[in-house]
């Protein structure tokens, strides 16, 4: 059943972008993603013009977010002040960010650095994640002790001005680190069409030093405010949102996010964290590899007029 | 009768042609469509006759970039643009072009994709060539030709651009049937159909008829909304899709 387009102009099939939605989503609910660096590439592979693709998918990961962060909520795992002081950052990030975005655009410049931000940041969170899931695993199997924990905290991290509380974090830290990391992933989100669950977990983790419990919660609530913003001034600026597009994405994505999370409990933390990081190793060679092979069209059209 | 009027003079033949749809619509079901345009060739002494149909979409400028090997990057260039290329664009006729008439004849009437009188207005500049001045070159130098080509092949491989040498056949004497595919990528608006009759190398006669490709219904107010006002259309995408979010999450509650 094929369905045109109004935006995006172009005719799709229903069922295939309902059941994409649906295994996006399932993903995202397991593991507390956005799931849009899976989505972007393979709407943009289906023929949508990347622009669209890009602004459409902020509506989904919105939705599917949603869905995901109403049940994290009722079982207390979300830091909604931690939440808040990312999305502040995150807010300034994706105004910056969907301005760069035009700004490359004009310059032709767009494809590249989208295949670069997702070779690199994809590359480096996929490689960091899979080395160390793979090692806790390698660990539990040899019953070995885990290493000794590192409870000294980085004091350039926890020495900033501007402390807060965060109870539910169990944290007294500087708001600055995570406005900066919130902005960062706010940039990464106009240019990537992503939520930026993928760097946000990690980041909480490793640098924020969160408890594993609320991580997750609070990324996707961050994530809400962040595509929210980034939808609405896609839509405004660029005019770039199809709506029967994201509605088609969302009817399986919302569905696919509730079974995702329930999935996730059945897992354990570090073979969920070594799968992942496996699915975010592969998508950013697929789309950063492209870069260095000879291309067999050497011309390409540019959508729009700047 | 004909056979009473006096000896036909060149130029007395003429065509007539007309569309079996004039108005695509566009709604929600739309895969393209195929056009279907008949037509009648009236000349009294049966000269031989070639029929041209030429079908041209809005015009649409052209961005078009080149990839190039950057430190093992392949990087595009600086976009070049092309003023005066149709966003939808088919040649039909009934013996490839080239047999019909020359090149000039061609050029004049914009008839193929190699006579579109398409141009990069951005990449020209006037300097003094062998003591003449104001000679007009283009900063793509000898490589003009490929960008041009480029711009054709790619329209060609997104179904926009097309030259169909037997697109246009006689189904029986003086009436010809050609049709035309209409991709679903094929721009909205207003597009021309341009039916022309060679006779020994020569355009002798010509119609003109239009084409409107429209969106209706639901596509058409999407469109319009998200154009006209697209700040109320975004605040209203996203609440729908928070909600949908938050429906299916209390959905799943009671279970």
């Amino acid at each position: 059943m094929d369905l045109y387009l109004p935006i995006a102009e172009v005719s799709v099939n229903a069922p295939l972008l309902v059941a994409l939605g649906a295994l996006v989503g399932f993903i995202s609910g397991l593991f507390g993603i956005g799931g849009g660096f899976l989505m972007t590439p393979v709407l943009v592979f289906l023929g949508i013009p990347p622009a669209v693709a890009v602004a459409s998918m902020s509506n989904h990961v919105a939705a599917s977010s949603m869905s995901s962060v109403l049940s994290y909520g009722r079982k207390r795992a979300v830091d909604f002040r931690m939440g808040g002081v990312l999305a502040a950052g995150g807010a300034v990030g994706s105004v910056a960010g969907v301005e760069l975005f035009r700004w490359l655009r004009l310059l032709g410049q767009a494809d590249l650095v989208v295949a670069l931000s997702y070779l690199i940041f994809l590359g480096i969170i996929g490689g960091l994640m899979f080395w160390e899931s793979v090692g806790a695993i390698l660990r539990r199997r040899r019953n070995a002790p885990a290493p000794p924990h590192r409870d000294r905290r980085p004091p350039w991290l926890y020495g900033l001005p501007l402390k807060l509380r965060f109870p539910r974090s169990r944290l007294y830290i500087s708001v600055i680190p995570p406005i900066l990391l919130g902005a960062f992933v706010g940039v990464l989100s106009a240019i990537m069409g992503v939520g930026g669950g993928f760097i946000l977990v990690p980041a909480m983790i490793y640098i924020l030093r969160m408890p594993a419990n609320v991580v997750v919660g609070t990324s996707l609530f961050q994530i809400i405010i962040t595509t929210a913003l980034t939808g609405v001034l896609q839509a405004g600026r660029n005019q770039t949102v199809d709506i029967l597009l994201a509605a088609l994405l969302l009817v399986g994505g919302v569905l696919g996010a509730q079974l995702g999370a329930r999935a996730s409990s059945r897992f354990r933390a570090e073979e969920l964290r070594a799968l992942l990081a496996l699915i975010v190793l592969l998508v950013g060679l697929r789309m950063g590899l492209g870069l260095f092979f000879t291309p067999h069209e050497p011309f390409v059209l540019m959508s729009g007029n700047g | 009768m004909q056979a009473a009027l006096p000896p036909p003079v060149p130029g007395s033949a003429a065509v007539s042609a007309a569309l079996t749809e004039t108005n695509v619509r566009v709604n929600s079901d739309f895969r393209g469509d195929q056009i279907v345009l008949y037509g009648a060739v009236f000349d009294p002494a049966q000269r031989p006759s070639d029929v041209v149909v030429i079908v041209r979409g809005p015009d649409q400028p052209v961005r078009i970039a080149r990839k190039s090997r950057v430190a093992g990057l392949w990087i595009n260039s600086r976009p070049v643009v092309f003023q005066g290329a149709p966003g939808f664009y088919i040649a039909a006729s009934t013996r490839p072009l080239d047999d019909i008439a020359h090149f000039a004849v061609l050029r004049r009437l914009e008839a193929g994709v190699d006579h579109l009188a398409m141009h990069a207005p951005a990449e020209l500049r006037t300097e003094t060539r062998y003591g003449v001045r104001d000679v007009v070159v283009s900063s793509l130098g000898a490589d003009y030709l490929d960008w041009r080509n480029a711009v054709v092949r790619l329209k060609t491989a997104e179904h926009l651009y097309d030259v169909d040498e037997h697109g246009v056949r006689f189904v029986d004497r003086g009436l010809f049937r050609a049709e035309i595919p209409l991709p679903a990528e094929a721009p909205i608006g207003q597009y021309q159909v341009r039916i022309l009759l060679f006779q020994g190398g020569q355009p002798v006669a010509e119609k003109d008829r239009t084409l409107t490709v429209e969106k209706v219904g639901v596509e058409r107010g999407l469109y319009l909304w998200a154009h006209r006002r697209p700040w109320s259309y975004g605040l209203a995408a996203m609440a729908f899709a928070l909600a949908a979010g938050w429906a299916a999450s209390s959905a799943f509650r009671r279970d």
